[in-house]
């Protein structure tokens, strides 16, 4: 296979351009440059070059520059998921050498789960899928979205059919780091969690950690999800656009001074309102949604050793209303997230090199509620500064330290609200909040046999809440007592300060086994506010207070990793038992909107969850694909809640089953699938029910009153089970072409065999027939997709 | 745009705006059942001061009426606050019994208690004293439930307005009304709104009057003046009685939560249950105290 593929894409590969410079010829140390890119031409950091039999690496710009002197040079260059490259050449001058090294086809449709890593790196948990699979993989409406499919992955888990949040080994949604380029993203859902904010046109890769946090992550308890956005090209202008069901994506790269600086820019709008809009004038009326969202992304290479970078990612939904009923009920809202970032990579030295940059992040949340004369104006939401400091230091080959510092300035504005029509005059202010967030770590990954790679850390966290602020004291059942308390600019009102351990180590049973053991500790300062599971845009983040204690969270795991057929295979087994503690549910039929003492609305609990991971993965092959499965437990234990009883998480799922599966058709065919089954999510039913807020119709004989649920044990109840099959299929009409302009379709089938999963379930008593039925709503039937690609 | 195109863009739409709904076989457990206490005392009529005694039954039962709780003992006590404890006034407890009420059929007397006193001599009958407190004693099956509640001070209502004329989707001409009052400076207060018109002017209880909720509390607007138009249209003509009415935080949360509690089926929410201020055995309710002031005005066109 790989003889008939290297034939394939023969003609493409590695060698670009060898540029002679005029040097001086008679100079006794010439100096060449190499350049390191894929045939997508990202730059690749991180590449494994000998020249002649020096062990080199390519900096975070794919670059290594190097001193030889002049005569025969043989140079090699290795890195994961892509083809060798080796290149003889006689060097007489300063010579600027670009390599292409092309990736490994069969690699490109399948998880790139680096062959070597899964035996011999020292992480675990750790899943990482390319853009290439994201591209290919059979999604709803064609829309691609790295944050549905990492739910394919074992341990990763949806909210169900519909539900926007990712739930890491019986982790909240709120507990993922989710990171783009390294900064948070607070809001990572469209459209009430069916889309995630990230376009998949605009991203390099993917990759999730579920335990054995390196130090220099923190802030959340269950996961990393660390996504990377492409580089602009350094050397010519390319635009690629998408069209698909629900919107369109338009994407612009190119280099603003050649070879130096890039720029790439990727757009995306959904259209469903314009689209139905002719269809359906009547019933949409002034209603309408649409979401669009913008990535940008500008490099610079300032020389060999220094590198700028700078991220924009601008995410907005908005929704519109209107009810023209004589009732006049309006609502009118938009809500995104607004990343500013820029970062100074520099080698200091071959051994020495840092990361460090400056954050401006801000999600913002503006609604209008309208009902005849109420008019409701209600906004929130969140705005960091932040700075962080990363750096690398290689002492020897067996010895790499890691240390850094960030720091977040926070601002939280958990809502303003007022009644501006008619005579209707009140307003209602919710002071801001202020938190100082600081985080410093160190970390040494020691090979101490040949065999046991040891990575120890230590990450120490501090948090205060600070004012200007004035706090309304509340009594114990949460009424007023009268009595305030200010707090000046910078007066500290609650901190907490904690260090957070980690450790990992790796023994290597052979060339294709290893068992690993993790240990992670982590503490998280800010919790969302929320009582739904789908991503509403009164979700509210909250900053650890006197009452709020921040939430923790112990994780051991070990596993065994072992490749297979000359790691034409990879499997892994993994276990895990996870502990948290100060977990925040709001207490049932909590006031979150404009509520000034929100905190009496929660309760605190503690949870723990532990599971089984089975991972195999087929990478090389005609076919190619995975299976994942996960058995799993996840509780919660809350003093008001269930009687003080543990009860299931919501989103426990014993069972969890992932199979996908690539295989190319033909030169121009490829097809893909996916199947996947889970247990149904835990819910609570009602076991009775009662009538209340009676009154009588005296002229109608009729008493008047009200059905009230009762209910006994939490999450008692299970959904139907969740199984899904969806297929796509790519066409590319000339996949090997040198032709500027290239183009592909993509059309999928999602829920093939038109599978009811609920959305949500309930209970109807219908009291004419007398008659108490189970109803279940759902959202998707068979759906079919198609997408048209388009690059020149 | 071609007709090809046109319907495979509205088959689209149509998947992504419509959802499907399908019935299917259910098993939910059983549960004990539960005395359901729904009680008003407040400086209204007498016959406004009631106890409805109702019981749960299973989430399958056939049953959907009300199961009215018969030859129940029920009494209310008044009482005062003296050094920060309530000190219950043994002579002036009242017992309520299952007379007919005048304002009802005769039928619907089971389960509602009233004092017998607000049919025979209306004047003598228990009414809620602003600034006192109340408790409600049921003793049923050998089980004795209490609930305790207070009148807080009424609010002045300065005046009820109306306006804002609007033509509702029936064609008809409606308006709305606005009251006017100033929250007291005293934080921790809280509002129903009531209002009696030709629409509910045949309906008996509290239940069956109109009312609003919005802003309910005063946690974040203490101590302003406070205007509020309800969005509910009324008709011209219309004699309009209103009711500012305070009420204790427990009543205010206990709507809150029945408020919720009706609405349990969406699936954005964890189901709530309806909160108890009731103490006894597998029993739910509050006994609430309604401090009212009240206007008339007629909606003149």
């Amino acid at each position: 296979m790989r003889t008939s593929t290297m034939r394939y894409y023969g003609f493409v590969l590695m060698l670009i351009c060898i540029t002679f410079s005029c040097a001086n010829v008679f100079a006794q140390q010439i100096t060449i440059k190499i350049i390191v890119k894929d045939n997508a031409e990202q730059l690749l950091p991180n590449v494994s070059l000998a020249i002649n039999d020096k062990k080199l690496k390519s900096d975070t710009a794919g670059a290594v520059v190097q001193l030889l002197s002049a005569g025969k040079i043989a140079i090699a260059a290795t890195v994961v998921n892509h083809y060798n490259f080796l290149q003889s050449f006689t060097l007489t001058t300063d010579t600027t050498l670009q390599i292409v090294l092309q990736q490994r086809q069969s690699l490109l449709n399948t998880v790139v789960v680096r062959s070597s890593r899964n035996v011999s790196a020292n992480q675990m948990g750790v899943q990482t899928i390319s853009a290439e699979v994201l591209r290919k993989l059979p999604v709803i409406f064609g829309e691609v979205d790295p944050l549905k499919t990492i739910t394919l992955l074992p341990g990763i888990k949806n909210g169900g059919e519909g539900g926007g949040g990712v739930y890491v080994r019986g982790g909240g949604p709120d507990q993922n780091l989710i990171l783009l380029d390294g900064v948070n993203v607070y809001n990572p859902n469209h459209l009430l969690g069916f889309f995630s904010v990230f376009n998949g046109d605009a991203i390099k890769s993917i990759e999730v950690l579920k335990s054995g946090f390196p130090a220099e992550y923190g802030g959340r308890l269950s996961s990393v999800i660390n996504i990377n956005s492409r580089d602009g090209d350094m050397e010519k202008i390319k635009t690629n656009a998408s069209i698909g069901l629900i919107s369109t994506k338009l994407g612009i790269e190119g280099p603003i001074i050649k070879n130096k600086a890039s720029f790439i820019v990727n757009a995306r709008r959904t259209y469903i309102d314009q689209v139905a809009k002719p269809f359906a004038k009547e019933r949409i009326g002034g209603n309408g949604y649409f979401f669009y969202d913008v990535n940008a992304r500008a490099s610079y290479i300032i020389d060999k050793k220094n590198r700028l970078n700078f991220n924009f990612f601008n995410g907005v939904d908005e929704f519109t209303f209107s009810n023209d009923d004589g009732a006049g009920r309006t609502f009118n809202t938009n809500w995104g997230n607004t990343i500013a970032a820029l970062q100074w990579e520099q080698k200091i030295n071959s051994k020495l090199s840092h990361t460090t940059g400056v954050v401006y992040n801000r999600f913002k949340l503006d609604s209008r509620f309208g009902f005849s004369t109420l008019q409701f104006l209600f906004t929130s939401g969140l705005k960091d500064w932040q700075f962080k400091s990363d750096w690398n230091f290689k002492k020897y080959d067996w010895l790499k330290l890691k240390w850094g510092v960030q720091y977040i300035n926070h601002t939280f504005k958990p809502g303003a609200g007022g009644v501006t029509a008619g005579v209707t005059n009140f307003e209602t202010i919710l002071q801001n909040k202020y938190a100082h967030e600081l985080a410093g770590y160190l970390s040494a990954d020691v090979d101490l046999l040949p065999e046991l790679n040891l990575i120890a850390g230590v990450r120490y966290s501090y948090f205060n809440q600070v004012g200007p602020t004035e706090e309304v004291i509340y009594d114990g059942e949460g009424f007023p007592t009268g009595d305030k308390v200010k707090y000046t600019r910078g007066q500290s009102l609650a901190k907490y300060q904690n260090p957070e351990p980690r450790l990992s180590l790796r023994w290597k049973l052979n060339e294709t086994g290893s068992i690993k053991l993790s240990y992670a500790n982590t503490i998280q300062y800010l919790q969302l506010a929320t009582t739904s599971n789908a991503s509403f845009p009164s979700d509210l983040w909250l900053p650890a207070s006197k009452r709020i204690q921040p939430g923790k969270a112990n994780q051991i795991s070990a596993g065994y990793f072992r490749n297979f057929k000359s790691n034409m295979y990879e499997f892994s087994a993994e276990v895990y038992y996870k502990s948290l503690s100060n977990q925040l549910e709001f207490k049932p039929g909590a006031n979150l909107l404009l509520n000034a003492n929100l905190e009496n609305e929660m309760i605190f609990g503690n949870g723990k969850a532990y599971g089984l991971e089975l991972f195999l993965n087929k990478k090389l092959g005609k076919l190619t694909g995975w299976i994942g499965y996960t058995l799993s437990r996840s509780e919660r234990k809350f003093d008001a809640i269930n009687g003080g009883k543990a009860f299931p998480y919501r989103y426990d799922r014993t069972h969890d089953l992932s199979i996908v599966a690539n295989y190319p058709l033909s030169k121009k065919w490829e097809a893909s699938a996916v199947f996947v089954y889970g247990t149904g999510n835990a819910l609570t039913l009602p076991v009775g029910r009662f009538t209340y807020n009676l009154s009588y119709n005296t002229t109608e004989n009729q008493p008047i009153f009200t059905n009230i649920n009762l209910y006994d044990k939490i999450n008692d109840f299970r959904m139907p089970a969740y199984h899904r099959l969806d297929i796509s299929f790519a066409y590319t009409r000339r996949p090997i072409t040198t032709r500027r302009y290239k183009s592909s379709w993509n059309f999928g089938i999602y829920n093939v065999y038109n599978r009811t999963n609920p959305f949500f379930i309930y209970l109807s008593a219908d009291e004419g027939t007398q008659k108490v039925v189970g109803k279940k709503v759902y959202l998707f039937p068979i759906v079919p997709s198609v997408t048209w690609n388009v690059k020149f | 745009m071609c007709e090809k195109m046109k319907k495979v863009l509205t088959i689209a739409c149509c998947v992504f705006l419509l959802s499907c709904e399908k019935d299917f076989d259910i098993e939910v457990g059983t549960t004990e059942q539960k005395l359901v206490v729904e009680a008003y005392i407040s400086n209204q009529s007498p016959l406004y001061t009631y106890v409805v005694l109702s019981k749960s039954v299973d989430y399958f039962n056939p049953i959907f009426q009300s199961i009215p709780v018969k030859n129940a003992q029920v009494s209310i006590t008044e009482g005062n606050v003296i050094a920060n404890n309530i000190v219950w006034n043994a002579a002036s407890k009242r017992v309520l019994s299952e007379v007919s009420s005048p304002l009802l059929p005769s039928v619907f007397a089971n389960g509602l208690y009233i004092d017998p006193l607000a049919v025979i001599n209306p004047s003598q009958a228990l009414v809620g004293k602003v600034g006192k407190y109340y408790r409600l004693d049921v003793l049923y099956e050998n089980n004795a439930y209490t609930g305790i509640t207070n009148m807080p001070d009424t609010v002045r209502l300065d005046s009820v307005t109306y306006g804002f004329p609007f033509v509702n989707s029936d064609n008809e001409n409606k308006c709305r009304i606005t009251n006017h009052y100033k929250d007291p400076d005293t934080l921790g207060n809280t509002y129903f709104y009531y209002w009696r018109n030709v629409e509910n002017k045949n309906r008996f209880g509290w239940a069956g009057l109109f009312k609003s909720r919005a802003p309910g509390r005063d946690d974040s607007n203490n101590g302003e003046y406070i205007r509020i138009t309800h969005p509910q249209g009324i008709n011209y003509n219309d004699t309009i009685t209103y009711m500012l009415t305070s009420v204790n935080r427990n009543t205010h949360n206990f709507w809150d939560s029945y408020l919720d509690a009706r609405n349990n089926n969406s699936p954005f929410s964890t189901p709530v249950l309806l909160q108890n201020y009731i103490s006894g055995k597998n029993v739910v309710g509050c006994f609430m105290g309604l401090s009212v002031s009240e206007k008339t005005i007629i909606t003149k066109p």
